[in-house]
C-alpha cells in the first residue's frame, strides 16, 4: 500500500513546510519507501481561477492526492475541495496517473476554494406566505372585504366604518354570549352577537367576508330592511341601518361596573346638546337638553363646508304653540354641545323627501369637510370651559412637536411661536387653578377624520355606498365590499361631491385627545 | 400578291385588323378614324407613311427591297426604344400591321430574311402579341440570334417573362430546353451588365438554373446579386431556399469576400463542412479571427483542427475565440465605457418610492417577492460579476451577505438564488466555478442544486478545453435527490446547448430511459438533451424521448410538466422542416391527450424560422378549430405562427395582424398564448403596435392571459430599457399590488426589461438579422412553452425555468478590436438599417444615423457603419466584436 494514500494533507503539509525542501521533492521523499516500477514525471500546469501556475511536476507513481497536496500548498484550497478537470471528470483520489492521459506540458484546471462554506442562518426567515390567515392580515396592512349579498352595500359600508373603531370592537369583545340584564329582546341581543362575530371574521380573515348572519339578524330586528321590490331586496340608507345598529348597540353594551375598561356607547358616540328655544314674539326661553348619536350637517344654498352646515343643522326654527299668545308662533331652537363622544359622527342631510316624485332626492351640492374638525365653537360654555386647559396641552404638545421639527429655522417664525406659546401661558395660568385634578386623557374637542361613508347615485334608496377607513399608519382604504383598495389622503378629501363621483355621507371622527404631562 | 387583300388562312382574320373594320364602319366611325389621323403632328404622320411603305415593301418580292425594307423599320424601332413611359410610335404604328407581317412571314422561305422577319417580329410581338402567346419567343427562337439588348430593356424584360413561361410549359411536356437556355445565357449577361441582377437571378430561378449566375457576376455586380439571392431565399420553398443561398456561397469564395461567405455557410445545412471550406480559404489569421468571432457569436460548436490552422500557437488563439471565452471580457469593456458597472438593486428597478403607500408595508418576508427579486437581480446584473444580493461583501454584519440574501428564500427559491450566482457571473467560467464552488459543500439540497444550475449558466455559450462544467456536474447526475439531479441535468443542458456532445446522449438517455426516475428528473433530461443536441434530427435521442413518452401513465400523462417532452422532442428538430416527418408520423400514435399537442409542437418547432406561409396558415387553421375540452394543443399552434413567421419583417408583421384577429375571435385557451407568441415575435424590439396591444392585454379579465401579457411586455422589452415599457410595468406593479402572482410576473418582466442594465438582448437573430441561432431559439422556445401554464412552471416550483433564457442572452454591441484582439476606438455611424435589396448602384443603407465611438449598442433595426477610412473592418456586418485593420491607402490629412 503506498504510504501516499495514508498521509492526511496536514501530515504532508508538515512535511512540504520543511524549509529548504521543493515540493517535488518532498513527493520524492514520501515515495522512497515504496520504491516504484516507473518513476514517471510529468510537468503541467495549473489553472486556478484567474491564475495560472506553471511547472508543477506529477509525479505518476503517487496517487493524485500527493499532487492535491502540492496544489494545496500553492492555492490554500484543501484538497479534499479540490477539483480537478482530467478527461472524462473530475481527478479522483484514488485514481491512476497512467490511465488518465495526463501529457507533459498541459494545462488543467483546478476549481476550489478555502472559503467558508455557506450554512444556513440559525433561524430561518419568516415568510408571509406560511403565515397562518390571521397573520397574514397584519400583513397586508388591513382587513378583509364584505361580500355583497344583494343590494347590501349599505350595511358593508356601515359595518366597515364602524369596525374603524377599535374601543367598540374591544366592547363587543367582552360581550357575553347570554342576554344580560332584562331590558334587552332577543333580537337586539343577536344582532349584537352577530356584530361582534362579524368583527372577528373581519380580524381573522384575508378572503372577504360574508355577512349573512349580520344580515339575517338586521332584518329580523329591523324589518324595514327585509322590504323587496320584485323579488329582490332593496337598497336601504346607510344612514338609517347607522343611526339602528348604533342606538341597538347603545342598548345592549350597556358597560358594567365590573368592567371598566368598556366604555359604554354613549361615551364613545354620544353627543350631548342643550337647547335654547327662544321665542322673538313672546320672549319665552327655555332649555332643553337631548342625547344624539350623531351631528347633522344641513346643506342650503349658503354652505359649502362642513362648519356652516352644522352651525345650521344647531340653529332651528319650529312652530308650536305658544302658551303666552296662545297661538302658534315661531321658536328659534339653539343648540350646544354639552357632552363630547370619542368618535363624533357627522351626518350630511344629502337626502330630502321630494313630494312630487315621492323619493328621496340627493343634493349633490359640494360640502367640503377638513381632515381636522375643531367643534369648540359648537360647545357650551360650560364645555368650553372644561375644554381649555386640555387643548391648551393638546397645543404646546404639537408646539413642541413642531420646535423639534423646525429646529434651526429662520429666527422669525422662532419669535412666532414663543409669541404664541407666552399668550398661551397666561390663559392656562387661569385655568389651572380652576381645574386640580386632571385625568390621564381628555376631550379637547379637535378631531381627525378616521372613517368616511360615501353614496354615489342620485336616491338614498339606490346606487352604491363605500366605506372609507383610514389605517394606523396613515393609509386609506377604499372598502368596495369585497374589494379593499388602498386610496390616499387627497383622494379622501376628493370625496366632498359636486358631481357624479362618490360624495361624504357620514364622517366619522376620532377625538385628539390631550395627555397630561403628569 | 399583296397579302392585305388575300390573307393567308395561317394568320386568321385578326381582330386587330383595321382595314376591314374601318372600311364597314359607319360614317361616324370614319370620322372618328380621321381625326385620330388629323391629331398626329406632321412629323408622326410622315413617319406613320414611311412605315406602312417599308411594310409594304417589307413583302416585296425582291429580296433587295425588302432587305433595305426590313432593315429601315429596324432602325426606326431601336432609335425609338429610348423611351420607357410610352409605348415607341413605331410600334404604335406598326401595330396595324402586325397580322399582315406575321401572315406573310409564314409564307417566306427559310433565308437570312426570314429570320431578319422573325427579330422585327418579335419586337412587335412586344406590344401586339395576345397574352399567353409568347410570340415574342417565339419570333425570337426562329430570327438571327442577334444582340439581344439591341432592342433595348423592355423588349429583354419582356423575354424572359415569356421564358419563363415557355420554360414551364416545356417541362410539363418534356420537351428540349436547349434553345431557350441559349436566349436564357444572352439575357442573363444583358442583366448582369446593366444593372438588373434582381431579372437576372429572377429569370435563372424560373428555369432552375442558378449556377449560371456564377458565371455572369462580376467584382462589381456580385455583391447586389447575392444580396437579393439571400433575401430572396426567405420568401422560397425548400430546397430552393438553401440552393439560394448555396450560390450566393459560392460567388462569394469566387469573389473571396470570406466573411460574407461564412455568414451563408452558417445558415445552410451542414455549415460545418461550409464553415471550414471558408476558413481554408484563406492564409490570413487576422481575417480567420474574424470567422471565429462570427461563430463564437453564432454558438456553432467547432473544433479548430490542423487543416484550418497549421500552427498550433494560431489553433490555440482561434480555438479561445471560438469558444467564447474573451466574450465576458468584451462585455466588461462596453459596461465600462457605457458607465454602468455599478450594481443595482431590485428596489433600483422597482422603484417603489415612487409608488405612493403602496411599498412593502410589512416587515416580513414574502418567499415570492424575495423569489421575484433573485431574478430581477440576476437579469438586471447578468454578466457584471457584481450585485448587492449575492455578491456583496459579506462583511457587513447586517443583511447584504450572500449567505442571508440565499437563505431569504424559501426551499427551491434557494435553488433559484444559488443559480442566480451563476448568471451575475455569465460568461466569466474563472470567477465564476471559483464563487459557485462553495454552495456546492452545502448540505441543503436546493442550495447544491442551484449551484449546479449555476455552473451551467456561467459557462453557456463559453466552452473550455478542460470542460470544467462537464466534470463537476457529471459527478451530480446520478445522485438520488430528484432536485440535486434535476440542477446538474440542466446545468449540463445550458453549459452544452448545441454542442451535440456524445457522452451526454449516452447519460442523459440513460436517465430518460430509467424507469425509475421521477417524472421531472425525465422532463428535464429530455429538456437538457433537446437542447444540447439542438437541431440536430439525432433519430437515437428521438426514438429514446418517443418511448419515454410512450411509457408514461394515464396519471403522469396529466402532470402540466409533460408538456416540456414534446418541447424536448420538437427542439431536436428545430427548423429542420421535412426531417420531422417520421417522428411526426410516430407521434401521432401516442396517447391521445399528448398526441395532438406533441403533433402540433413537432411541427411549429420545426419549421421555426422558415417563414413557411402554408405552416402557418395551417396552424391557423388549427386555431380555428372548436376544442373538445380538455384539449391543449391550439396553445402551441399559436406560438408556432409566431415562431414560422418570425423568419423575416414582412411575415412577422402579417403574424401580428393574424394574432390580432385570434384574439378577437379565439377561444381563452388561444387567447392565453397570443401574448406570448406576440412576445417572440417582436423579442427585445419594442414595436409600438405591440407594445399598446399587451398593454391593453395585461389588463384583461383573465389571469392568464394578463400575466402572459405581462411576461411578453417585459420580453419585448428585454434589454432594452424601454421608458415606455418601464412605465407600464411601473403602474401594472401598483395596480396588481395584491395578487401575487401577477406581481411575480411584473418583477420578472421588470427584470427582463433591464436585462443585462440594458446592454443585453435575446433576439435569436443577428448578423443583420441574417442568421438565427438555434440554441437561442431553442432556450426562448422551451421558456415559452413553460410559459404557456405558467401557474404549474414559474409561479409553481419550476421557476429555474426562466434560466433557460440565458441561452438567447447575447451583448447587443459593436466592439471593435483593432489587430492585436485589443479594444480600439474608431468613430462608427449608427442609425436605423434601410432595405437596399435590389436597389441599384451604392445606395445609403442607414438612416437618420447618430455618430459614435465604439464600443456601442445597437438597437433592434439599427445598423452601424464605420465613420473613418482610417480603418477597413474585416466584416461586412458590424456587430459584435469586428476587427479593424489599418487602411493602407489612408492617408492623415
Amino acid at each position: 500500500m503506498p504510504t501516499g494514500e495514508l498521509l492526511s494533507p496536514l501530515l504532508l503539509l508538515l512535511l512540504l513546510s520543511r524549509p529548504g525542501l521543493s515540493i517535488s521533492s518532498a513527493a520524492v521523499l514520501i515515495s522512497s519507501p515504496t520504491s516504484p516500477p516507473v518513476l514517471g514525471r510529468i510537468g503541467v500546469s495549473v489553472k486556478w481561477q484567474k491564475e495560472v501556475f506553471p511547472g508543477i511536476e506529477i509525479d505518476t507513481s503517487q496517487p493524485p492526492i500527493v499532487f492535491k497536496s502540492q496544489l494545496y500548498t500553492l492555492t490554500g484550497v484543501p484538497p479534499e475541495r479540490q477539483k480537478i478537470m482530467v478527461k472524462g471528470g473530475i481527478l479522483k483520489d484514488d485514481a491512476d496517473w497512467s490511465t488518465l492521459g495526463v501529457k507533459d506540458g498541459q494545462k488543467l484546471m483546478m476549481i476550489g476554494t478555502a472559503d467558508e462554506i455557506v450554512k444556513a442562518p440559525e433561524k430561518g426567515p419568516v415568510f408571509v406566505e406560511d403565515l397562518p390567515e390571521e397573520e397574514q392580515v397584519v400583513a397586508l396592512g388591513h382587513s378583509a372585504g364584505l361580500y355583497n349579498l344583494g343590494n347590501t352595500c349599505y350595511m358593508n359600508s356601515t359595518l366597515q366604518c364602524l369596525h374603524s373603531v377599535p374601543e367598540l370592537k374591544s366592547a363587543l369583545l367582552s360581550y357575553p354570549d347570554t342576554v344580560r340584564g332584562n331590558g334587552i329582546d332577543q333580537a337586539s341581543h343577536n344582532l349584537t352577537l352577530a356584530t361582534r362575530n362579524t368583527f372577528g371574521d373581519l380580524d381573522q380573515s384575508v378572503r372577504p367576508v360574508a355577512p349573512l348572519q349580520f344580515l339575517q339578524t338586521l332584518r329580523k330586528k329591523y324589518p324595514q330592511f327585509a322590504q323587496q321590490h320584485n323579488n329582490v331586496y332593496m337598497q336601504q340608507d346607510a344612514e338609517e341601518c347607522w343611526t339602528q345598529l348604533v342606538y341597538t348597540l347603545s342598548q345592549t353594551l350597556t358597560s358594567d361596573s365590573s368592567e371598566s375598561a368598556v366604555l359604554p356607547m354613549k361615551q364613545l358616540f354620544g353627543i350631548d346638546l342643550v337647547s335654547r328655544v327662544h321665542c322673538a314674539e313672546s320672549g319665552e326661553e327655555s332649555t332643553e337638553t337631548e342625547s344624539v348619536y350623531s351631528l347633522k350637517c344641513h346643506i342650503s344654498q349658503d354652505v359649502n363646508h362642513l362648519h356652516e352646515g352644522i352651525k345650521h343643522g344647531l340653529k332651528t326654527e319650529l312652530e308650536k304653540a305658544s302658551p303666552t299668545l296662545g297661538r302658534t308662533a315661531v321658536y328659534t331652537r339653539e343648540s350646544r354641545i354639552n357632552e363630547l363622544p370619542r368618535y363624533l359622527t357627522v351626518q350630511f342631510v344629502r337626502f330630502f323627501w321630494k313630494r312630487e316624485s315621492n323619493q328621496k332626492a340627493k343634493i349633490l351640492r359640494k360640502v367640503d369637510y377638513p381632515l381636522e374638525l375643531d367643534v369648540y365653537e359648537f360647545c357650551s360654555d360650560e364645555l368650553k370651559q372644561k375644554l381649555q386647559a386640555p387643548r391648551q396641552m393638546l397645543r404646546d404638545a404639537e408646539n413642541a412637536k413642531f420646535g423639534l421639527k423646525a429646529h434651526g429655522k429662520a429666527s422669525s417664525s422662532k419669535e412666532n411661536e414663543e409669541s404664541s406659546s407666552s399668550a398661551g401661558e397666561s390663559s392656562s395660568m387661569d385655568i389651572d387653578k380652576a381645574e386640580s385634578y386632571l385625568p390621564k386623557k381628555q376631550l379637547t374637542g379637535v378631531y381627525d377624520l378616521v372613517a368616511v361613508l360615501t353614496h354615489k347615485g342620485r336616491s338614498a334608496d339606490s346606487g352604491h355606498y363605500v366605506g372609507w377607513v383610514k389605517q394606523d399608519d396613515g393609509k386609506w382604504i377604499e372598502f368596495d365590499d369585497d374589494n379593499p383598495n388602498i386610496r390616499k389622503e387627497e383622494d379622501i378629501l376628493k370625496l366632498s361631491g359636486g358631481g357624479d363621483w362618490h360624495m361624504a355621507y357620514i364622517c366619522l371622527y376620532k377625538a385628539r385627545m390631550a395627555e397630561s404631562k403628569s | 400578291m399583296s397579302p392585305p387583300e388575300n390573307p393567308s388562312p395561317a394568320a386568321p382574320a385578326e381582330p386587330s385588323q383595321p382595314p376591314p373594320p374601318a372600311a364597314a364602319a359607319t360614317g361616324k366611325g370614319k370620322k372618328k378614324d380621321e381625326k385620330k389621323d388629323d391629331d398626329l403632328s406632321e412629323e408622326d404622320l410622315a413617319l406613320k407613311e414611311q412605315l406602312e411603305l417599308y411594310v409594304v415593301r417589307a413583302q416585296d418580292a425582291d429580296p433587295g427591297v425588302q432587305k433595305l425594307a426590313l432593315e429601315s423599320m429596324r432602325q426606326e424601332i431601336r432609335s425609338a426604344t429610348s423611351s420607357m413611359t410610352s409605348v415607341p410610335k413605331p410600334l404604335k404604328f406598326l401595330r396595324p400591321h402586325f397580322g399582315t407581317l406575321k401572315s406573310y412571314f409564314e409564307t417566306m422561305p427559310e433565308s437570312e430574311l426570314k429570320k431578319y422577319m422573325a427579330d422585327i417580329l418579335s419586337v412587335l410581338a412586344l406590344t401586339m402579341s395576345i397574352e399567353g402567346e409568347r410570340e415574342s419567343l417565339k419570333y425570337r427562337l426562329l430570327g438571327s440570334e442577334g444582340d439581344i439588348g439591341s432592342w433595348g430593356h423592355e423588349y429583354v424584360r419582356n423575354l424572359a417573362g415569356e421564358i419563363a413561361q415557355e420554360f414551364q410549359k416545356r417541362q410539363d411536356d418534356d420537351l428540349p430546353i436547349d434553345a431557350l437556355m441559349e436566349l436564357v445565357q444572352q439575357i442573363i449577361s444583358f442583366h448582369m451588365k446593366h444593372n438588373a441582377e434582381p431579372e437576372a437571378v429572377d429569370l435563372l430561378m424560373e428555369v432552375e438554373d442558378l449556377d449560371l449566375l456564377v458565371e455572369h457576376v462580376d467584382a462589381t455586380n456580385y455583391k447586389r446579386a447575392c444580396l437579393y439571392l439571400c433575401s430572396s431565399s426567405n420568401f422560397l420553398p425548400p430546397p430552393d431556399d438553401s440552393l439560394a443561398l448555396d450560390i450566393a456561397y459560392t460567388i462569394y469564395l469566387k469573389f473571396g469576400d470570406l466573411a460574407s461567405a461564412l455568414r451563408i455557410a452558417l445558415k445552410l445545412e451542414k455549415s460545418l463542412q461550409y464553415v471550414k471550406q471558408v476558413y481554408t480559404a484563406t492564409d490570413d489569421l487576422l481575417l480567420k479571427k474574424q470567422f471565429s468571432y462570427l461563430i463564437a457569436r453564432h454558438g456553432l460548436v467547432m473544433e479548430i483542427d490542423d487543416e484550418i490552422a497549421a500552427d498550433d500557437n494560431d489553433k490555440e488563439v482561434l480555438q479561445e475565440i471560438v469558444n467564447n471565452t474573451k466574450l465576458s471580457e468584451g462585455y466588461s469593456t462596453l459596461a465600462r465605457d457605457i458607465e454602468v458597472m455599478e450594481p443595482k438593486s431590485p428596489e433600483d428597478i422597482y422603484k417603489v418610492h415612487l409608488i405612493d403607500g403602496r411599498g412593502a408595508s410589512s416587515s416580513l418576508d414574502s418567499a415570492r417577492q424575495n423569489l421575484a427579486a433573485t431574478f430581477v437581480n440576476a437579469f438586471v446584473n447578468a454578466g457584471f460579476g457584481q450585485d448587492k444580493l449575492m455578491t456583496a461583501p459579506s462583511d457587513s454584519s447586517s443583511s447584504g451577505s450572500s449567505g442571508n440574501w440565499l437563505f431569504k428564500n424559501k426551499e427551491h427559491g434557494k435553488a433559484s438564488a444559488a443559480a442566480s450566482l451563476g448568471m451575475i457571473l455569465l460568461w466569466d467560467t474563472d470567477s465564476g466555478l471559483a464563487q459557485l464552488d462553495k454552495y456546492l459543500h452545502s448540505n441543503d439540497t436546493h442550495v447544491v442544486a442551484g449551484a449546479l444550475l449555476g455552473i451551467g449558466i456561467v459557462t453557456c455559450g463559453v466552452k473550455s478545453d478542460c470542460d470544467p462544467a462537464f466534470a463537476i456536474l457529471m459527478e451530480y447526475i446520478g445522485k438520488d435527490d430528484s432536485n440535486i439531479r434535476i440542477g446538474a441535468i440542466l446545468g449540463l443542458g445550458i453549459a452544452y446547448a448545441g454542442s451535440q456532445k456524445e457522452e451526454l446522449k449516452m447519460h442523459l438517455s440513460a436517465v430518460l430511459g430509467d424507469s425509475q426516475s421521477p417524472l421531472e428528473v425525465l422532463v428535464f433530461s429530455a429538456i437538457a438533451l433537446g437542447l444540447v443536441f439542438v437541431g440536430s434530427c439525432n433519430e437515437e435521442i428521438a426514438q429514446s424521448i418517443i418511448f419515454a413518452l410512450m411509457e408514461r401513465s394515464e396519471a403522469e400523462l396529466a402532470e402540466p410538466i409533460i408538456r416540456l417532452l414534446p418541447v424536448a422532442l420538437g427542439l431536436l428538430y428545430l427548423g429542420k422542416q421535412d426531417s420531422v416527418e417520421a417522428t411526426a408520423e410516430v407521434s401521432k400514435t401516442f396517447d391521445e391527450k399528448i398526441g395532438k399537442y406533441c403533433d402540433v409542437t413537432l411541427m411549429s418547432l420545426a419549421y421555426a424560422g422558415t417563414g413557411n406561409v402554408l405552416k402557418v396558415q395551417k396552424l391557423l387553421g388549427i386555431c380555428s378549430q372548436h376544442l373538445e375540452k380538455g384539449e391543449t394543443h391550439q396553445g402551441p399552434a399559436v406560438l408556432g405562427i409566431a415562431l414560422i413567421a418570425m423568419a423575416e419583417e414582412l411575415g412577422a408583421e402579417m403574424a401580428v395582424r393574424s394574432l390580432e384577429r385570434l384574439l378577437q375571435y379565439g377561444e381563452q385557451n388561444i387567447r392565453r398564448a397570443v401574448p406570448l407568441a406576440l412576445g417572440i415575435l417582436c423579442i427585445s424590439n419594442p414595436k409600438v403596435n405591440v407594445m399598446d396591444t399587451l398593454s391593453r392585454l395585461s389588463h384583461d379579465a383573465d389571469a392568464d392571459v394578463s400575466m402572459a401579457a405581462i411576461i411578453s411586455l417585459g420580453l419585448i422589452g428585454a434589454g432594452t430599457n424601454n421608458a415606455r415599457i418601464a412605465g407600464m410595468l411601473h403602474n401594472l406593479s401598483s395596480y396588481y399590488y395584491k395578487e401575487a402572482a401577477h406581481l411575480f410576473c411584473v418583477r420578472i418582466a421588470q427584470g427582463l426589461v433591464h436585462l443585462g442594465k440594458g446592454l443585453l438582448t435575446l433576439s435569436p437573430y443577428h448578423s443583420d438579422r441574417f442568421l438565427l441561432s438555434p440554441m437561442a431559439l431553442g432556450g426562448l422556445v422551451t421558456v415559452l412553452h413553460a410559459c404557456l401554464d405558467m401557474k404549474s412552471t414559474i409561479l409553481g416550483k419550476y421557476h429555474y425555468i426562466l434560466y433557460i433564457i440565458v441561452l438567447a442572452m447575447q451583448p447587443r454591441m459593436l466592439l471593435t478590436v483593432d489587430e492585436d484582439l485589443k479594444p480600439l476606438s474608431v468613430p462608427v455611424r449608427v442609425g436605423q438599417a434601410v432595405d437596399v435589396v435590389g436597389q441599384a448602384g451604392r445606395p445609403k443603407t442607414i438612416t437618420g444615423f447618430q455618430t459614435h465611438s465604439t464600443p456601442v449598442l445597437l438597437a433592434a433595426g439599427e445598423r452601424a457603419e464605420l465613420a473613418t477610412e482610417k480603418y477597413i473592418p474585416l466584416t461586412p456586418v458590424l456587430e459584435g466584436f469586428v476587427i479593424l485593420k489599418k487602411n493602407p491607402e489612408y492617408h492623415e490629412e
